[in-house]
């Protein structure tokens, strides 16, 4: 139910962002604002979302010509993103040359009071470019065939089933299982067995080396994995079967109506100058709407799913108080 | 002595970690070990490894005599001015004076350790900055 | 067959005159990075990236450039350890232990040329066991769960004993500083913030970089600034270079000490999370409870003691690279790096990398034979250059390796506050050693504590808080085998010594250390 509401705002949100930006992107002229040394942090160790999101915005940036010097990419792990959302919030706040990669992740974060005290308004958020769905994958020898019987077991017995996800507990990709375990109509979904590994990479070597029965984490992430016949991917939290991958059932048609999207997008320094902030904003719009970019993104089994300028902001808003309000029903925050 | 102080110096750690990791704030789900019991563990390991000291001391190091020790708690500080001194006045000024300082006491003529002083900044500046690329500390210059 | 064949293919892509440029470019910027304390191999690649795309290279001429860098920063973080006692970068850190003893007795070059031959030795086999051995090592590092990186990380611990002969409770301090300085900032499982006291600095923990530069190159500066007030001393003890090729006989000596370092190492890097630190410290500590027992030799210049870790910690980087290609899971700082560098280049490491992209894994795989060649080539006439730096006098060579060391830190956080945690590194450093407590179990603390509480606290979840799981598989049961033995063995020889040297005493009625 909760992942409805998620996800009717994000296609409502998302089609007026496209119209807006086609009506504006021949209008916009920052030419005055060129960035020196330009530099995007990656939350995250690399190898996770972030980093993909910061190593592909750098080189398409800099192909596209879009900036001059190249973009350095540095890694800025801990705390969830928090360690770099208050390191751009306090120490960096009018670095005109800085871009910082964001997901569904930020904005959950920021929601469940993780970022210790942050509010949306402390950074400038961007863009988002694209959007994927989350999903659940257990071994290829699993037990597992579909998710009702994963979820059977979890009924009967809520520890029986152990779940990887790559970042810490409460973290989106911890709450995607709570919500469908909330759906099969188990009552305390905290009782379940969730074991937090460093990034989505290890979280895999955890599925396969057998120490836990199931992963709960992002599709591209198991893309390849998938190709390799390792795992088998039981339940993908999107609306419908994704075209490109028709054999994979959605936990919708499994009778459990939860909708999971992760968006991926990039934030800035609040305090910037306003010709910077247009400057990045035009340059995710000029890769975004890259052909080159597109085939990058569907690569990855993400799709395009933009925001940029007033959008972005009330876009985040929203994703914000949907998260609050979801972790406030399953009893992560009071 | 200076192990039993050094005991006595650890067993105080021990209390101040222990206590530190006692005020760790929970988040909603906490998992069966928690994010104290290793800190106790650690802080217990330290304790009880200072009580050995103060029970079991080693014969006694040799100590520099005031002189020495002067020198070290003069240089360590010019080393902490040298962090405060990097964002206001760039690199290679600083450099150059802490350069000095360190080669100047360590026997050098005062004129040939800014000799030195400069030469290790400059160089520094070129091979790291210049050539490798990296980020040094920019001064109201520029270097 | 096949196998051969594709890397005859690689060899024909690495072996371009530009990629062979590249190669040596690489191999040298390498040695360079490693050899400067506070530099290792991880910033070293990193720092080269952006270099590598603006000069446009494609995905295997950068590749090259980087596994050069790479590997050449593992052999030269050996140099500063011999010639200095400062590591280079960590793993280098137990080739102080046994190279620096040797330097001061005259023999840096030898230490230096020896150690140059087992890292060519480690590397070189290490590689090969990547080629010929990939598929099969994922399926070993996949037999490591939760519990059983645990009980390898005990391990290290356990066998800390055996590296320094002194009182055990000061090693058993110097540990437990370690992994209570690795606690601070947010717990990976559940988020909470500890230690940090709301100091945002301290959020992310406490980079390993910052505490050896501070623990091992500053302390060194206030011990010779203690001692070498006045220039007295300085300038008249020029250190004794000798002879620079080993001689054979030492060489011979030394192959079965390289054998199980590399055997070791590259084990160690084949598990993600262990890496090269684990490699040539379990090699060296290991090495020394087979060949030393009542420890007479190691830690005085033992060319067995440069030998084995040395082979150990490159075995381990060629070893790294496994998990890192099969599965995506980069098993060290550098492997992370050079994961990044992949992915920037759109390839994806992960199960299919080695169909999808042979082109990239071969040419990969031949640079790092080339690499190692080059280095091999590289090192031994280079020693006599290198070995040039101790002509300089200490009270000039000293201020110049302190400034570097900041200059290494500051470049890669940009924070003067964590210079400042280095200088505070530093001074525990020298109180730590006037008190003859160890350093080297203080950094490993610090580079294992966070993965070995972690994992046991994954094993925890796991069982439910039945602590049966950390001897629940055959894997767990021998390597706590190993870990007892490592922690017995050491006890009882330490017994056993203190009993000889007492009775030596006695007889000769000889005072002095």
């Amino acid at each position: 139910m909760g992942g409805h509401i998620m996800f009717a705002k994000f296609a409502r949100i998302g089609a007026v962002a496209v119209t807006a930006t086609l009506a504006t992107v021949t209008a916009s002229t920052a030419q005055d604002f060129q960035p020196e040394n330009p530099q995007c942090i990656a939350p995250s160790n690399p190898g996770g979302g972030w980093d993909f999101i910061c190593r592909t915005t750098a080189r398409y940036l800099f192909d596209l010509g879009v900036i001059e010097d190249s973009m350095q990419v540095t890694n800025m792990s801990g705390g969830g993103g928090g360690v770099a959302f208050a390191h751009v919030s306090k120490e960096r706040n009018e670095d005109n040359n800085l871009i910082v990669a964001a997901s569904m992740s930020t904005s959950a974060r920021i929601a469940q009071g993780i970022y210790e005290g942050a509010v949306q308004d402390d950074v400038h958020f961007l863009a988002t470019f694209g959007a994927e769905y989350g999903a659940i994958a257990v071994r290829a020898d699993s037990e597992f065939e579909t998710l009702t019987q994963m979820m059977d077991a979890i009924l009967a017995d809520p520890r029986s089933v152990g779940i990887a996800g790559g970042s810490s507990v409460g973290s989106f990709d911890h709450i995607k299982p709570m919500l469908v375990a909330r759906e099969a109509g188990l009552d305390d979904v905290t009782k379940m067995k969730y074991v937090s590994f460093d990034g989505g990479g290890e979280a895999m070597t955890g599925l396969l080396s057998g120490s836990v029965e199931a992963l709960s984490g992002d599709f591209s992430e198991m893309l390849g994995f998938l190709e390799s016949g390792d795992i088998r991917i039981i339940g993908i939290m999107a609306p419908e079967r994704l075209e490109s991958f028709p054999d994979i059932p959605t936990a919708r048609e499994q009778g459990y109506d939860v909708v999971g999207a992760n968006w991926r997008g990039l934030y800035m320094p609040a305090g910037a100058s306003d010709e910077a902030k247009e400057f990045w904003s035009n340059a995710i719009q000029t890769m975004a709407e890259d052909p080159g970019f597109q085939a990058t993104l569907e690569e990855a089994a993400i799709a395009p799913f933009n925001n940029f300028g007033d959008d972005m902001h009330d876009f985040v808003a929203g994703s914000i108080a949907d998260i609050e309000k979801l972790s406030r029903e399953i009893g992560i925050i009071e | 002595m200076s192990d039993r102080i050094f005991g006595g110096f650890g067993l105080a750690l021990a209390i101040f970690y222990i206590w530190a990791a006692s005020i760790i704030k929970d988040s909603f789900m906490v998992d069966v070990v928690g994010p104290r019991a290793f800190p106790y563990i650690v802080g217990t390991i330290i304790a009880l490894c200072s009580l050995y000291f103060i029970l079991r001391p080693d014969d006694e190091p040799e100590w520099p005599h005031m002189r020495e020790f002067t020198e070290i708690v003069f240089a360590a500080a010019v080393m902490f001015a040298y962090c405060f001194a990097l964002p206001e006045l760039g690199f290679v000024i600083s450099t150059i004076f802490a350069t000095a300082y360190l080669t100047w006491r360590l026997g050098t003529a005062p004129l040939w350790s800014f000799v030195v002083g400069l030469g290790t900044s400059v160089g520094i500046y070129v091979v790291f900055h210049l050539i490798l690329g990296l980020a040094l500390a920019e001064g109201p210059l520029g270097f | 067959m096949d196998t051969l064949a594709l890397l005859a293919d690689g060899f024909a892509i690495a072996l371009t005159p530009q990629n062979l440029f590249l190669a040596v470019m690489g191999c040298f910027l390498g040695t360079l990075m490693g050899a400067l304390p506070g530099l290792g191999p991880a910033n070293g690649v990193a720092i080269l990236i952006p270099i590598a795309f603006s000069l446009g290279l494609g995905p295997v001429a950068s590749l090259i450039l980087l596994v050069s860098v790479y590997y050449g920063a593992m052999y030269g973080g050996r140099i500063s350890s011999i010639l200095l006692n400062i590591p280079g970068d960590e793993p280098a850190m137990m080739t102080c232990l046994d190279g620096y003893p040797m330097a001061q007795q005259g023999k840096a070059g030898e230490a230096l040329s020896l150690s140059g031959v087992a890292s060519f030795v480690g590397a070189f086999f290490a590689t090969c066991g990547l080629v010929i051995l990939a598929p099969q090592l994922v399926k070993v590092a996949l037999l490591f769960g939760p519990a059983e990186y645990f009980v390898l990380f005990t391990v290290a611990f356990a066998t800390l004993g055996g590296i320094s002969s002194t009182n055990q409770a000061k090693s058993a301090f110097a540990a437990a500083l370690g992994l209570g300085i690795a606690m601070i900032g947010s717990d990976s499982q559940t988020g909470s913030q500890r230690f940090t006291f709301d100091h945002i600095h301290l959020y992310d923990g406490i980079d390993f970089l910052i505490a050896i530069v501070g623990l091992f190159a500053l302390s060194e500066v206030f011990i010779f600034l203690e001692h070498h007030r006045g220039g007295a001393v300085g300038s008249a003890k020029a250190t004794k270079v000798g002879r620079i090729m080993p001689d054979f006989a030492m060489i011979k000596r030394c192959i079965p000490s390289m054998a199980r370092g590399t055997g070791l190492g590259f084990f160690s890097g084949v598990l993600p999370g262990a890496g090269a630190s684990l490699g040539s410290f379990l090699a060296y500590s290991l090495e020394k409870q087979t060949v030393d027992r009542d420890g007479k030799t190691f830690g005085k210049g033992d060319p067995r003691g440069v030998a084995a870790p040395e082979a150990g910690n490159n075995a381990a980087s060629g070893g790294a690279l496994v998990p890192m290609l099969a599965l995506g899971v980069p098993g060290s700082g550098t492997t992370a790096v050079l994961l990044a560098v992949l992915l920037q280049l759109n390839i994806t490491p992960g199960p299919l990398l080695f169909q999808k992209n042979p082109d990239v894994v071969w040419g990969l795989i031949a640079s790092l034979f080339i690499a190692n060649f080059i280095l091999l080539a590289m090192n031994i006439p280079l020693v006599g250059i290198f070995t040039r730096v101790l002509m300089v006098p200490t009270r000039i060579l000293m201020p110049i390796v302190a400034m570097i060391s900041f200059v290494g830190i500051y470049s890669i956080t940009g924070s003067s506050f964590d210079v400042m945690l280095m200088v505070g590194f530093g001074i525990m450093g020298w109180v730590l050693r006037k008190l003859d407590v160890s350093l080297v179990p203080v950094i490993l603390g610090i580079l294992l504590g966070n993965q070995m509480e972690v994992n046991l606290r994954r094993a925890m979840t796991i069982s439910d808080g039945d602590w049966l799981i950390l001897v629940g598989s055959p894997l767990a049961i021998i390597l706590w085998g190993v870990a007892i033995t490592g922690f017995v063995l050491p006890m009882l020889m330490g017994r056993r010594m203190k009993k000889r040297m007492e009775a030596a005493r006695n007889e000769e009625e000889f005072v002095g250390d």
